[in-house]
């Protein structure tokens, strides 16, 4: 079978908003790949663009210019809902402020993805998942009965449940205490490993950006450095 | 910016659509209140001027009076006015008809039902009013400055100046007997000999407690007092005040639901306003603004809200009732029957819906000020999650919903996930319904018993034989029908003409029914003895009086719908001599204080009947057989107080007159008027025209005229089902305005969560689809509580009715169907424009979101 070496492909990625004189320039032709299993930090001072280049990575926005692959799969040449079928799918996304349905319980959460799928979820796996992430006894939780760094953990759950190709979190660690924010990371790192799974994260904590494999920096909207293990590349 | 206030003000600028969806919500509910209340009170007003032309604008009458009587109430402490009126003899005219002159005081004439016309009233003896169809029929037809020779109270001719024309009126026409007035001295009156045509009638001062004072009044001669019931009933002075009681309470219902659901619109438009503003009042409370300032300004919001919506809702209400009635008597409609209905303004009406309009606005924004002033100032600076701090409930109770897959199953948490949102949501859907069904229920039955649906109210005209001339040289010999097959058919060959029915007089009778054949309830209800006792065969019998009817084929075929047992066809009940009876009655039950529905007898298909037809001293008995039984007369809109109808065929009743004397069965079963119903929207005209023509040829036929009557009737009956439909098409706008707000609010607050579930690769068909589960679902609730209050306080109002005029509860089917109809409707297509406003935006922007 036919993989391709790289799970993720910008090529020539740009985003403005407004018109004229209200013109932002958000990204500016933005291209890199990533292979599959690598840990990507995207780091850069607020408003550099990040934020925007992980969205459009995810196939939440539209890019003004330029394309996405993910798994060879053009993200911007599908229609909305089969976007959403592939998200679903291939992208697990991680927000900063947890972003858990209240309604639902620990397990229904993490679930999510799949139940929209209408798929019977593989409850070895689910159960797996769960223990790894430490909420084996917090299963029938509600979010609002669980402490933050037990949030973003179930959110690293819903991320994961559809082994998708791609992990994308968005500061994941920003509203956690260190010793959670450590715990978080950690598990991210483990998902990487033992799921083999691609994850990229943004962050402004530069210690994360110290564990990565790779770091990319954002500057004014384009892409201003690309290092493997602190070399240049 | 002047203070800190006029931030209310910037904030309903910004949000201009929510803005002017609240108003409207204000102003509908207020133009609601203020035209129901000015509606109500217009109606009455008019009803007690309708009352005074009917039946005169005396309050208390003493139908035989003596000059003692009269100088008494003249003198009296309390009466403010009193006349007296002497009734006159007739004076024949043509055609049979004729013409009765009675004498009246000037106050005589103010206090009895006299209308002019043209010209003035008498105000000297020798000069009279005359009713206009009988000053056609005076020898000459003189009009006003004519002179008529008429026969005074004693019998004595004289020779009167005619100085009014009154106006007709029906019966008088009917009858064939017009009625004219002349004048009468006080000092005449009072002494004149006593005699038993002088009447008294008197109106009691203002701010007299008339009821307290009517027993003394009636002391004063008890076998011919009597009181303008109608008129006090009206006025609130009946020693039975529930007519009153029963009215505040049907419009204090109405009202208290408008009212709820006003405050249900006005709650849940805050709500959502404050909900979506959290973060910035918790700024506000950074930067030092007080939990009162917070309160402040959203009661500000409140206020200027009303400050638009309750004015604008007195205008629309009042001026809005004003113009229909207005196109309405412009389009030649009679208002409600009223001979010029008069819209009355009636300030305390107004000032009361501004005062409810106001207090529900601030009752509304009370619970959202709390919320907006309870926000903590970290909240709003921490930015994390949501600031709107909501409880999540654990939902354990199953829902047909989550047969539905993963999208039903979602909606059926999110509707439950918190327990006040729940149940606002659905108090608003609830209400609405409520007010609809109770609305739709309480018009439905007001209008049934305003509505005269039988059908009688088709018949335009009556062509009736004087009695007189035909009864020459027919005594002998059994009565030849007045009109010949020839001439019906000439009438029913003119176009417009749909029914003929014929009119007959039959012999009064009584039924001999054993008293086991009674029913329990009625002698129950009305005593054991109400009727006369007696024995037949050996069997212990009431006597109960029959109201003997024929019916031709024309009549026994409207009689079909109202079949509830046997056979109404001609040919059967013919053939076996039998007769079609009515046993349903509606008597004033004293002992309950009102009118009950009930069946008389006990009578079923099959069973004999005795009829007498003779005295109960010289009996003359007859046996007919049951073999219909009907649910009603379908030629008389009401029921009978206490007698049995007794419906036969011409045969039937042919071979029951048998053998029975001229002087007990005048007429026996001939032929002796004709009624003509035209088809539905034809035009009057060439009928009257060729009916006048026939009328002319034979001096014997008299031709009556309802045509004018008749379209009053259905013009009120329009009119009815205009403002029935008008408040019920408010409501239903007050309604939907609520369901949108609710079912918009709760998805509006949920962006960033669709956001999320976006993000997690639900698609936009899935998230429309648990979206509109949610509305619809909300619906399905909301009908079925609504259903249950609506029904149930439809059923306290029933009850209240039920004091006035005995109905029996009908089920309030078609309020319920449609609301809830509506309801679902407006649940389903209430989700579409968030739904449209989600899918247009980015998922990016929904995460942003603030909540």
């Amino acid at each position: 079978m036919y993989r391709p070496m790289n799970v993720i492909e910008a090529a020539g990625l740009s985003k403005s908003y407004g018109k004229d004189s209200t013109l932002v320039e958000a990204l500016r032709n933005v291209s890199f790949s990533i292979p599959q299993g690598e840990f990507v930090a995207i780091v850069g001072a607020s408003g550099s663009g990040k934020s925007t280049l992980l969205h459009l990575l995810g196939g939440l926005d539209r890019p003004t210019g330029g394309s996405v692959r993910i798994d060879g799969e053009d993200l911007y040449a599908l229609k909305e809902s089969q976007r959403a079928v592939f998200r679903r799918r291939k992208i697990g996304f991680i927000f900063q402020s947890y972003n858990l349905i209240p309604v639902l319980n620990v397990e229904e959460n993490i679930m999510l993805p799949l139940l929209l799928d209408h798929r019977q979820p593989d409850k070895a796996y689910v159960r797996e998942l769960i223990d790894t992430l430490g909420l084996g006894d917090r299963r029938k939780h509600l979010p609002s009965e669980l402490s933050g760094g037990q949030q973003q953990r179930v959110a690293i759950g819903r991320a994961l449940a559809y082994r998708p190709a791609i992990v994308l979190a968005d500061e994941p660690t920003g509203n956690l205490d260190s010793a959670n924010g450590r715990e978080v990371l950690e598990l991210l790192k483990l998902a990487v490993r033992q799921f083999h799974q691609t994850v990229v994260i943004i962050s402004h904590d530069m210690n994360i950006a110290a564990e990565a494999d790779r770091v990319l920096r954002m500057q004014d909207g384009r892409l201003v450095g690309d290092s493997r293990g602190g070399v240049v590349q | 910016m002047n203070g800190y206030g006029a931030l209310a003000g910037k904030y309903l600028k910004q949000q201009k659509r929510r803005t002017v969806l609240t108003v409207v919500g204000i102003l509908l509910s207020v133009a609601l209140i203020s035209a129901l209340g000015t509606m109500g009170q217009s109606m009455k007003d008019n009803m007690v001027d309708q009352t005074i032309y009917n039946n005169g604008a005396y309050e208390i009458r003493y139908t035989v009076a003596t000059p003692e009587l009269l100088q008494t109430l003249q003198h009296h402490a309390l009466i403010e006015k009193a006349g007296a009126i002497r009734k006159g003899e007739a004076t024949p005219l043509a055609k049979g008809y004729s013409l009765e002159l009675a004498q009246a005081t000037t106050a005589g004439l103010e206090l009895a039902p006299v209308h002019l016309l043209k010209g003035r009233l008498p105000a000297a003896d020798g000069e009279a009013v005359i009713e206009e169809w009988a000053l056609a029929q005076l020898p000459g037809t003189p009009t006003i400055g004519g002179k008529a020779e008429l026969a005074r109270p004693d019998g004595t001719k004289q020779t009167y100046s005619i100085v009014g024309i009154l106006n007709n009126q029906r019966n008088n026409m009917t009858y064939g007997m017009g009625s004219a007035y002349t004048w009468l001295d006080d000092e005449a009156a009072l002494a004149t000999v006593p005699d038993t045509r002088l009447s008294a009638a008197a109106t009691f001062k203002k701010g007299v407690d008339i009821s307290a004072h009517l027993p003394e009044f009636e002391q004063l001669s008890p076998e011919s007092f009597d009181t303008n019931t109608q008129l006090l009933a009206l006025k609130g002075e009946t020693a039975d005040k529930s007519l009153n009681k029963t009215l505040i309470v049907i419009f204090g219902v109405l009202i208290g639901l408008v009212v709820l659901s006003t405050i249900a619109v006005i709650y849940n438009a805050f709500n959502i306003a404050v909900l979506e503003r959290m973060r910035h009042f918790g700024l506000l409370r950074t930067i030092g603004a007080t939990p009162g300032q917070l309160r402040g300004i959203v009661f500000r919001e409140a206020g200027l809200l009303a400050l638009y919506g309750v004015p604008a809702g007195l205008i629309v209400g009042c001026g809005g009732l004003w113009l229909v009635l207005e196109a309405m008597s412009a389009a030649g409609f009679n208002i409600l029957t009223f001979d010029g209905f008069k819209l009355t303004l009636h300030v305390w009406i107004i000032a009361g819906s501004a005062v409810v309009g106001l207090l529900a606005v601030m009752l509304a924004a009370w619970l959202p000020a709390r919320k907006a002033s309870r926000v903590a100032p970290v909240d709003a600076v921490r930015g994390t999650g949501s600031i709107v701090r909501e409880t999540y409930k654990r939902v354990r109770l199953p829902s047909l919903l989550r047969l539905l897959g993963i999208e039903g199953n979602m909606a059926s948490k999110n509707i439950r996930r918190n327990r006040s949102k729940f149940r606002i949501t659905a108090f608003s859907i609830v209400v609405s319904i409520t007010l609809f069904i109770v609305f739709h229920y309480f018009a439905q039955e007001a209008f049934k018993v305003a509505v005269d649906d039988s059908r009688d109210d088709q018949v335009a005209f009556q062509m009736l034989s004087s009695f007189t001339q035909a009864e020459q040289g027919q005594r002998d010999g059994p009565v030849q029908d007045l009109f010949d097959a020839a001439t019906v058919a000439d009438i029913a060959a003119i176009p417009g003409v749909e029914h003929i029915y014929g009119r007959y007089n039959l012999p009064e009778a009584s039924i001999y029914l054993p008293t086991a054949k009674l029913s329990r309830e009625f002698l129950e209800k009305m005593g054991e003895d109400f009727f006369l006792k007696s024995t037949l065969g050996g069997q212990e019998i009431g006597i109960v009086p029959a109201y003997t009817t024929l019916y031709d084929e024309e009549r026994l075929k409207q009689a079909q719908p109202y079949l509830v047992a046997g056979t109404a066809d001609p040919a059967k009940l013919s053939e076996t001599g039998a007769v079609l009876i009515v046993q349903k009655v509606k008597p004033i039950v004293f002992s309950e204080k009102k009118k009950i529905n009930m069946n008389l007898s006990e009578l079923k298909v099959g069973d004999t009947i005795a009829l007498n037809f003779g005295t109960q001293e010289k009996p003359v008995m007859r046996e007919a057989r049951v073999g219909g039984i009907l649910s009603q007369a379908p030629f008389t809109p009401t029921l009978l107080d206490s007698e049995l109808y007794v419906i036969g065929t011409k045969q039937t009743y042919a071979a029951l007159l048998k053998g029975i004397p001229f002087d007990e069965a005048s007429y026996g079963t001939a032929l002796r008027g004709l009624d003509i119903a035209l088809a539905d929207g034809a035009d009057a005209a060439p009928v009257r025209q060729a009916l006048q023509a026939m009328a002319a040829q034979d001096p014997s036929i008299r031709l009556i005229d309802f045509v004018e009557e008749q379209r009053e009737q259905r013009q009120f009956n329009l009119q009815m089902k205009i403002f029935i439909y008008g408040f019920l098409g408010v409501i239903a706008l007050i309604g939907s305005l609520n369901i949108i707000n609710t079912v918009q609010t709760n998805l509006m607050l949920r962006r960033r969560e669709f956001g999320v579930l976006q993000a997690v690769g639900m698609t936009m068909s899935q998230l429309r689809r648990m979206a509109t589960l949610e509305g619809v679902w909300f619906g399905v609730i909301g009908a079925f509580w609504g259903l249950l209050l609506g029904i149930g306080i439809s059923f306290l109002l029933y009850r209240q009715l039920n004091n006035v005029e005995g109905i029996p509860f009908s089920f309030p089917i078609a309020g319920a169907v449609i609301s809830c109809v509506f309801a679902l409707g407006v649940g389903l297509l209430s989700v579409q424009g968030p739904l449209r406003k989600i899918a247009k935006a980015s998922v990016v922007e929904e995460l942003r979101e603030e909540a």
